[in-house]
């Protein structure tokens, strides 16, 4: 038995003598009506058991080895009646590591304040064996050569304490205050490399990101407000990633230190408000100014012998909006936003005579945005509703003029949107919606080398490129009687993208497809089953050339099938009995062809097949006091290739479970007062 | 599928299930004078005091219909004077009343109703609520698409019931889903965030009831809201990556993905649907070859270019500006 097994036992084993001094019939005496309007206290503890070594099955829970674990839930709450002031334990998971657990004590209408605590594990699904040392911490030592290894399991973890406090002023007025700090521990996949060279260096992750929000709230019958400051923080613990070969020397040995995420900050007031001129006229807006700053000291002395970068964004929102009911049927929408982030980071010429396809300098991002909207809505007879409107975006970049990806200042995108909807109906409710859109812009610009040379002006990048993109939605729910319910959704849409040069290279098309239908049954008043299927279908047509001037093809697809069927009986007043059962397979195809030149072959096809299926049965001892059991399975199969045929230089190879079948079983104890 | 979950299942399969003694709580009910303090004014500007009840003469406890768990919410509280009554949010309802109390086969619904099969409209519905609940984080709602599309308070939320699934992390995607059919397929990908575990909820990201940012996000565009939790990626740094600062969402599907870190499409796909092909960046997918011919397996492109979303190391000795280092 392992040290958490035994704490895990600890715990359940305290949790059951808890449990004994709880008079069994204690709630029988209970009024059942006082029962019915009181809120109600949970607790459950028990212990589950995982039947193998995993790493997908407990990826965000840890429940990822085999063995014993504890499960143990409440849910506290207490309320004065008198006074309105509730007081809540709320726990969750707690004897896993995905544990959480939140205490609020409030006096509704008047105060509250809260203080919250939550952890969530991520545990990478490939396991490494290597013989890089260090890991977890920014010194690394790393073999020259390939060298037998030992299995290691990344991993990271985040830890958030959360506070916050509220206050009901006069006149209408709230003040809340939220603050949450969360430290970020462990390590994760990262390498350094050079053509034909790649060596694995893990980053260590530990950090602390802190964000605070102070709102003072004015609600009144026609205008509200909301008011405040928005801060973040991000402290990264390691400053560079060092790295030391043993065993000799390779091109990568220069390769260090590896620069990690340097600290930066947020600070940002805003104020929101909204007005209602009238029952049917409302207006509302937001304006927001920002600074982001990142100061961090560099690891390395720069040529321009800056010690920090001293980035600077400022970022400024205006948003109005407008709706209207000029006429019973019909209603009015107007918006239009503004947002400007103006990099004010200064401009040095740090890494002089690098390339001739990039100079020396940092280059500052500027994007300014103008979104507008309008939109009209119509009621028709039959409870149908008809809808159109227009959007027009409007996006402004700044580029440098030497570059190795081609770019246009400025895009312009206007989408045209006609639907038509029933909403009201007692059997057949639903939309059809069709969505038009255009995208173009200025003039690519041209790139040029350092020399002044003209550089490759070929690709029109996905997000700058002309579109015309078409889409069709649909949604209809059926029920064609009381316990039967029909829901369909299904969506297409299709881009066409402009090329910039007769090879057509770049992005061509894109589509995607969306099917769902749900169906429920109330086969009586103890049965009841749902069932939906899915699919999702994803392609992108892309082409390229080669160096050597081959062009080539790919087609990309991506299909994802997935069901779901769940059961819910009441066989008997005391026992509850269901059953869900999940699948999902999904299918990636790289479709490469050669449009000029040699034939050429593509990679295989990647499968990957989820099956989920939980029971449960939940049976009551006495009216609030009971035992639950649960059972769950997953089947994890992939043919995934990605890491299949690589080894890094240090002989470092990542694997994951090709074919993996878990097992879980559960049985706790609750206790409801 | 949330396996742990003990509040998850709770309640579950009673939810859709008719009781068997709704007959002996309408009794119990009348008998108990508990009615008194969930029950409203039979007008709306009737004084407390003078309340009698009328209500829970005919509306029993039932399953479809609950009425005293309401008293188990925010909305049960008397000691807070904003508490509505049945009435402020049903309305007096008083031809209903009549009806009643005629006998008439077709009783006169109440003046306001908020389930499945209402003819009230929605706005009449949603104003309801937002009499109250107009501000804060619902500023925007009249603005939002859920609004433009018809969407009703009460087609998300259950005000009678002590647990509103659309407002607990672990059962709101249940509720969301509800619509948006393809997010719950993408979900389940096997790159995703810890969304069925319950560690991360549609309302993280997004503001349902309205913001002044796209796509309903919770702050101001789409870079600010996946920077709550990713903020190394913010920067600026010494070299950056134009993509990473315009929006995250043009290499990421933050709903799921068949690939590593939400990626939309598999390095070198994705890189040349910017890069120009010069040099190995048109290099064809292959996972095998010497140099940079290799460039499907493992990162791909990022095996090189590890720190892809900016480095802030200012010496170039090995290609920083390429984000090698």
């Amino acid at each position: 038995m392992n040290t958490l097994t035994r704490k895990v036992f600890s715990l359940v084993a305290l949790a059951a003598a808890l449990l004994t001094m709880i008079r069994p019939g204690q709630a029988a005496e209970v009024d059942e009506v006082t029962d019915l309007a009181k809120p109600e206290s949970t607790f459950s503890v028990g212990a589950g058991y995982v039947s193998d070594d995993n790493r997908r099955f407990g990826q965000y829970t840890g429940l990822r080895d085999n063995g014993f674990y504890g499960l143990i839930d409440l849910d506290l709450i207490n309320r004065d009646e008198e006074t309105g002031t509730w007081t809540m334990l709320d726990g969750r998971n707690l004897g896993l590591p995905n544990r959480e657990l939140r205490f609020e004590h409030n006096k509704q209408g008047d105060w509250k304040y809260f203080l919250e605590y939550d952890q969530t594990p991520r545990y990478e699904p490939f396991q490494a064996t290597t013989a890089v040392s260090g890991i977890g911490t920014p010194n690394l030592t790393v073999p020259a050569a390939a060298t037998a290894g030992v299995p290691v399991d990344l991993k990271t973890r985040r830890d958030t304490v959360g506070l916050g406090f509220g206050k009901q002023l006069p006149g209408d007025l709230d003040l809340q205050v939220r603050f949450r700090q969360q430290e970020k521990t462990g390590e994760r996949i990262f390498a350094r490399g050079t053509p034909g060279i790649f060596q694995f260096t893990p980053e260590p992750i530990d950090s602390t990101t802190r964000q605070i929000e102070a709102t003072v709230g004015y609600t009144g019958k026609k205008l509200q407000l909301s008011g405040g400051y928005y801060g973040t923080a991000y402290d990264n613990h390691n400053t560079a990633l060092n790295i030391t070969e043993t065993g000799g020397a390779t091109a990568l040995s220069g390769f260090t230190p590896i620069g990690l995420p340097p600290d930066n900050e947020s600070h940002q007031l805003f104020l929101a408000g909204g007005y209602s001129f009238s029952n049917t006229t409302r207006g509302t807006f937001k304006a927001a100014y920002s600074r982001l700053t990142q100061n961090d000291s560099f690891i390395l002395p720069s040529l321009p012998g800056r010690t920090d970068l001293g980035g600077k964004i400022d970022a400024s929102l205006l948003q109005a909006g407008i709706t209207a009911r000029p006429m019973p049927k019909l209603s009015l929408l107007a918006n239009l936003r503004y947002e400007n982030r103006s990099d004010k980071t200064p401009v040095e010429d740090y890494f002089s005579g690098a390339s001739t396809t990039a100079t020396g300098e940092n280059e500052p991002r500027s994007i300014k945005t103008i979104a507008g909207k309008v939109e009209a809505n119509y009621a028709l007879p039959a409870g149908f509703r008809l809808t159109g409107g227009i959007e027009h975006d409007i996006k402004d970049r700044n580029f440098s003029a030497v570059r190795v990806v081609s770019a246009r200042e400025e895009t312009e995108e206007t989408s045209y949107r006609l639907g038509l909807r029933r909403s009201m109906s007692e059997t057949v409710t639903g939309s059809l919606t069709y969505i038009h859109s255009n995208r173009t812009g200025s003039d690519f610009l041209t790139t040029v080398l350092t020399t002044g040379a003209a550089g490759s002006n070929l690709i029109a990048p996905v997000h700058l490129a002309d579109r015309d993109r078409d889409k069709v939605r649909l949604t209809m729910n059926w029920m064609p009687s009381e316990p039967l319910s029909f829901q369909l959704m299904t969506d297409y849409a299709q881009d066409d993208y402009s090329s910039r040069t007769t090879e057509n290279l770049g992005i061509r098309k894109g589509k995607a497809e969306n099917y769902a239908l749900d169906a429920t049954y109330v086969f009586s008043d103890t049965w009841q089953g749902s069932a939906w299927i899915s699919q999702n279908k994803n392609r992108i047509d892309q082409a390229t050339s080669t160096s050597g001037g081959q062009l080539w093809f790919a087609a990309l697809r991506s299909t994802g099938d997935a069901f779901g069927l769940s059961l819910l009986n009441k066989p008997t007043k005391k026992l509850e009995l269901g059953a869900e059962l999940q699948y999902a397979s999904y299918n990636d195809k790289f479709g490469q062809e050669a449009i000029t030149g040699a034939a050429i072959t593509s990679p295989p096809d990647i499968n990957t097949q989820i099956t989920g299926l939980q029971l449960t049965a939940k049976y009551a001892l006495q009216k609030n006091m009971g035992v639950r059991v649960v059972y769950g399975y997953q089947r994890w199969s992939t043919d995934d290739w990605t890491w299949a045929t690589w080894t890094y230089l240090d002989g470092t190879q990542l694997m994951e479970d090709l074919d993996k079948r878990v097992h879980f079983i559960g049985t706790s104890v609750y206790y409801n007062w | 599928m949330n396996l742990f979950s003990m509040h998850a299942a709770r309640g579950r399969v009673a939810r859709h299930m008719k009781p068997s003694k709704g007959w002996a709580l309408s009794i119990v009910l009348l008998l108990s004078g508990i009615t008194g303090l969930i029950e409203p004014a039979v007008a709306e500007d009737q004084p407390a005091n003078e309340v009698k009840p009328v209500c829970t003469t005919c509306h029993v406890d039932t399953v479809e219909g609950p009425i005293l768990s309401l008293k188990k919410t925010r909305h049960g509280v008397k000691a807070d004077e904003r508490t509505p009554t049945c009435t402020s949010c049903h309305g007096a309802s008083e031809a209903h009343i009549a009806s009643i109390i005629a006998g008439q086969q077709d009783k006169v619904k109440p003046d306001r109703t908020f389930n499945k099969n209402t003819t009230t409209p929605v706005d009449v519905r949603n104003q309801t609520c937002l009499t109250c609940h107009q501000g804060g984080k619902r500023i925007h709602w009249s603005m939002s698409a859920h609004s433009a599309n018809d969407v009703a308070c009460a087609t998300c939320h259950k005000v009678h019931t002590a647990q509103d699934k659309v407002r607990d992390k672990r059962t709101q995607t249940e509720v969301c889903f509800t619509c948006h059919k393809d997010k719950r397929a993408e979900i389940r990908r096997p790159s995703r965030h810890p969304i069925l575990e319950g560690k991360v909820a549609c309302s993280d990201c997004h503001n349902p009831h309205g913001t002044a940012g796209e796509k309903q996000l919770v702050r101001d565009n789409v870079n600010d809201t996946c920077y709550a939790c990713h903020m190394e990626k913010r920067g600026p740094f010494v070299r950056t990556h134009q993509p990473v600062q315009e929006n995250c969402a043009i290499c990421h599907n933050p709903h799921g993905s068949t690939l590593p870190n939400l990626l939309k499409v598999r390095p070198p796909y994705l890189c040349q649907e910017c890069h120009e092909p010069t040099s190995h960046r048109g290099n064809i997918g292959s996972l095998t070859g010497t140099s940079t011919s290799a460039n499907l397996a493992a990162r791909g492109c990022l095996n090189c270019h590890t720190n892809i979303h900016g480095t802030n190391n200012p010496a170039d000795i090995s290609n920083e500006r390429t984000f090698r280092r």
